[in-house]
């Protein structure tokens, strides 16, 4: 055989071996949902789900022993620096609410799974919980699972109440449209503000605060960050401003420098940088290195005291424009947190304590554990009706008087929408060495007069 | 404004240097045990943490701990080679794709479970230096990594073409039946392929663990460029390898400045698409079999 005509053979050998190595491990990936961003799919039907009505839970009228509510979170994955705060702000809301007794006098539990932000996985996860665990409800689930399994979610008619997604998916979807009734219900809500809220707040404070007219901005290729994107530049451009250049990068690249070096070609007052935090840090590393300069805003997501930790000196200045952590009982929930945990707090921990709290006000308002009285009691035990509440304890106790309760949050006032939506502050804070300082903020209020339907 | 050539060719340089550490180690593999290893980005995984563990709890400074980790992974590569791959060398090409595939997502997840998500990057000391007239600028940091990159692969030339050792490892890999026939030790040299391989491998690491973090997807996020620049260079050969991932690394770089705004997030498929010109233009890849096995 001649060397050329091994080389030929070795080649192809590499090829296919290559290519089935390829396909497999794709295959595998998506099957074991070690990666966090892929697809996943619709998949389907999926079945009923049934009512949760195990031994646990006990049935309609009976009082059970315990109470179990589903958390899937991000134990692994993209956004997993984000879960170890919301696991231990959901743990000590889940403490309280057991001193005062817990929904129904029964033990409350939280059973908290890994999704990875996978569609998938977390599709699987919400099937365990439904059929298995028999939860009375879920605590959790984000943007990129929740659109690919909207379908799948309003068949399990199950109530959730997350406290990550932002997606603008949600302005028009969820809630319990304001009736009585359950047949126009969408079973979801959320107790942080959406994007099309905080990146109006943004783009109000670029152009009315900072008077930037021109900005060119660095954007990730995923949903969430080209979501924010899109939404911001909407906004930016409504109020006048100018959006001279979108340089879109896939994630996950050694170095961003050529993308940097390409955006800073064009002229522009301030530029903004919509990225999960590995890149972003490596970006921000990369901008200083090259000594671009110019003012930058952050996206929400980023407000992470890990950002301080990595590069809080070479981004020292910029800013960043996200929800307000601080709604009308973040003080308490504050004194509170910091007994039990040391993980830095970003505005998902803190609504994941409202949804919990929420969740468990809900449970013993409508003295059962069927999904359906629990989904109508949502509306009941937060909405500007009633005797205000701070905690599950008050709440308890003027339920059991037979008061009508209106739980004021610890990150917004949680007054929910016809949508299953919040309104809240956009705080515009700068990025400094010791962590973030708040520059200015935007009222809720304000925003409503400028957002239609959300 | 136009931006300087010069620029996006030190970038790529750069980006090139990364994936050559990786992809000289991974074509090394495939040409001298014939083994596809999809588990070569968890061996760069471990080269970026030993080098995170050396820096910020051994004290050491980066340049040691590069020495360090290409110790230290290399000796990991070879007993996690000796355990895994060895004991199948007879089973074919497939059962060891497999295998590596797997191993791979247990070192992976294995990372996970003991590093947890925090991100763990080392300290900073980074210099710019401009050059304004040539319309470039370039960081101490930058020039450590082609630095480091080129010495690894003068180290690699002069080993595979000085000593008896390399060029029993290019004997072997053009035919490895007459290579044993002829008395060479070809155990010995697979020996040496894997920690030649693991050690390249953990000094790619370091390098990530420079630029980005110490995270358990920091090497399984550059395996598609390595293979991609392995394809490209020749399989199976080390200076083709090299030839490639500086190609692609400039090929990346270079395109962000060529395609239109709003599209700029093509520029690895551009990358890519000049693999499959190149494929089609030249099947057995850059450096062809007379230069590899010379």
């Amino acid at each position: 055989m001649s060397r050329k005509e091994t080389v030929g053979t070795d080649r192809r050998t590499f090829l296919k071996v290559t290519g089935t190595g390829a396909l497999t491990t794709i295959t595998l990936a998506g099957c074991i949902g070690t990666e966090g961003d892929g697809n996943g799919g619709n998949g389907g039907n999926g079945g009923n789900g049934g009512n949760g009505d195990n031994d646990s839970n006990g049935g309609n009228g009976e009082s059970p022993d315990t109470v179990v509510v589903g958390q899937p979170g991000s134990l692994t994955g993209t956004w997993d620096f984000l879960q170890p705060a919301a696991s231990d702000a959901t743990d000590l809301a889940v403490q309280q609410i057991n001193d005062a007794g817990g929904p129904l006098d029964a033990e409350f539990e939280v059973n908290r799974q890994d999704t990875t932000v996978d569609p998938q996985q977390a599709r699987e996860v919400l099937r365990q919980f439904i059929d298995s665990d028999g939860v009375a409800a879920i605590n959790g689930l984000y943007s990129s699972e929740i659109e690919p399994l909207w379908e799948f979610i309003q068949e399990q008619q199950v109530p959730i109440i997350t406290p990550w997604p932002g997606s603008t998916y949600l302005d028009t979807r969820g809630g319990d449209k304001g009736t009585d009734e359950t047949d126009d219900d969408e079973w979801l809500w959320r107790t942080v503000i959406g994007d099309t809220v905080h990146t109006a707040g943004a783009a109000e404070a670029m152009i009315d605060q900072a008077g930037v007219e021109r900005m060119g901005i660095l954007s990730a290729t995923s949903a969430g960050e080209e979501g924010w994107t899109r939404q911001f530049t909407s906004w930016y451009e409504e109020l006048g401003g100018e959006i001279v250049e979108v340089i879109s990068a896939d994630e996950g690249q050694s170095s961003y420098q050529s993308q940097l070096n390409e955006l800073f070609s064009n002229d522009f007052d301030a530029w903004a940088l919509s990225f999960a935090l590995e890149d972003a840090i490596t970006i921000l590393r990369n901008w200083e290195d090259g000594g671009y300069g110019g003012q930058l805003l952050m996206e929400d997501g980023l407000r992470d005291d890990s950002l301080i930790d990595e590069v809080g000196e070479q981004a020292e200045g910029a800013w960043i424009a996200a929800g307000s952590t601080e709604g009308p009982n973040y003080d308490q929930f504050l004194s509170s947190y910091e007994e039990v945990s040391d993980e830095g707090l970003h505005p998902w921990a803190v609504a994941a304590y409202d949804a919990t709290n929420i969740i468990a006000l809900a449970i013993h308002h409508a003295g059962e554990t069927s999904h359906e009285a629990i989904q109508q009691s949502i509306g009941a035990v937060s909405r500007p009706d009633g005797t205000t509440v701070t905690t599950f304890a008050e709440g308890k106790d003027a339920l059991d008087n037979g008061d009508k309760i209106n739980y004021e949050g610890a990150v917004t006032d949680c007054d929910f929408t016809e949508h299953g939506n919040v309104w809240g502050d956009v705080v515009v804070e700068r990025v400094t060495p010791d962590g973030f300082e708040t520059e200015f903020t935007i009222s809720g209020d304000d925003l409503q007069d400028e957002i239609d339907e959300y | 404004m136009e931006i300087p050539l010069a620029q996006e060719i030190i970038f790529g340089l750069v980006i090139g240097s990364y994936i050559a550490l990786g992809a000289i180690g991974f074509t090394l593999v495939y040409g001298l045990v014939n083994m596809i290893n999809f588990a070569h980005g968890e061996f760069i995984t471990v080269g970026a943490f030993v080098g995170y563990l050396a820096v910020v709890f051994g004290g050491l400074s980066i340049p040691v701990a590069v020495v360090v980790a290409l110790a230290i992974t290399a000796i990991v590569g070879w007993v996690i080679a000796r355990v895994t791959f060895e004991p199948m060398n007879e089973a074919g090409a497939v059962p060891l794709l497999l295998m590596s595939i797997g191993l791979g997502l247990v070192l992976r997840n294995g990372f996970r479970v003991i590093a947890g998500p925090s991100r763990r990057t080392l300290p900073r000391d980074v210099t710019t230096y401009r050059f304004d007239d040539w319309g470039f600028f370039v960081t101490s940091q930058q020039l450590f990594i082609i630095g480091v990159t080129l010495v690894a692969v003068v180290v690699l030339h002069v080993f595979l073409s000085r000593t008896m050792l390399g060029i029993a490892m290019r004997a072997t890999s053009d035919n490895e039946d007459l290579a044993l026939v002829s008395g060479i030790d070809t155990r010995r040299i697979r020996n040496a392929v894997w920690l030649a391989a693991s050690g390249l491998a953990g000094v790619a690491g370091v390098m990530l663990a420079v630029s980005q973090s110490a995270n358990p997807n920091v090497g399984f996020g550059q395996l598609l460029l390595i293979i991609t620049a392995a394809i490209l260079g020749g399989a199976g050969s080390p200076y083709g390898a090299i030839v490639g991932s500086y190609l692609l690394g400039i090929g990346i770089t270079v395109s962000v400045a060529f395609l239109p705004s709003g599209l700029t997030e093509l520029n690895a498929t551009m990358a890519f698409v000049v693999l499959i010109v190149v494929l089609l233009v030249r099947p057995g890849g850059l450096v062809n079999a007379e230069v590899r096995t010379s």
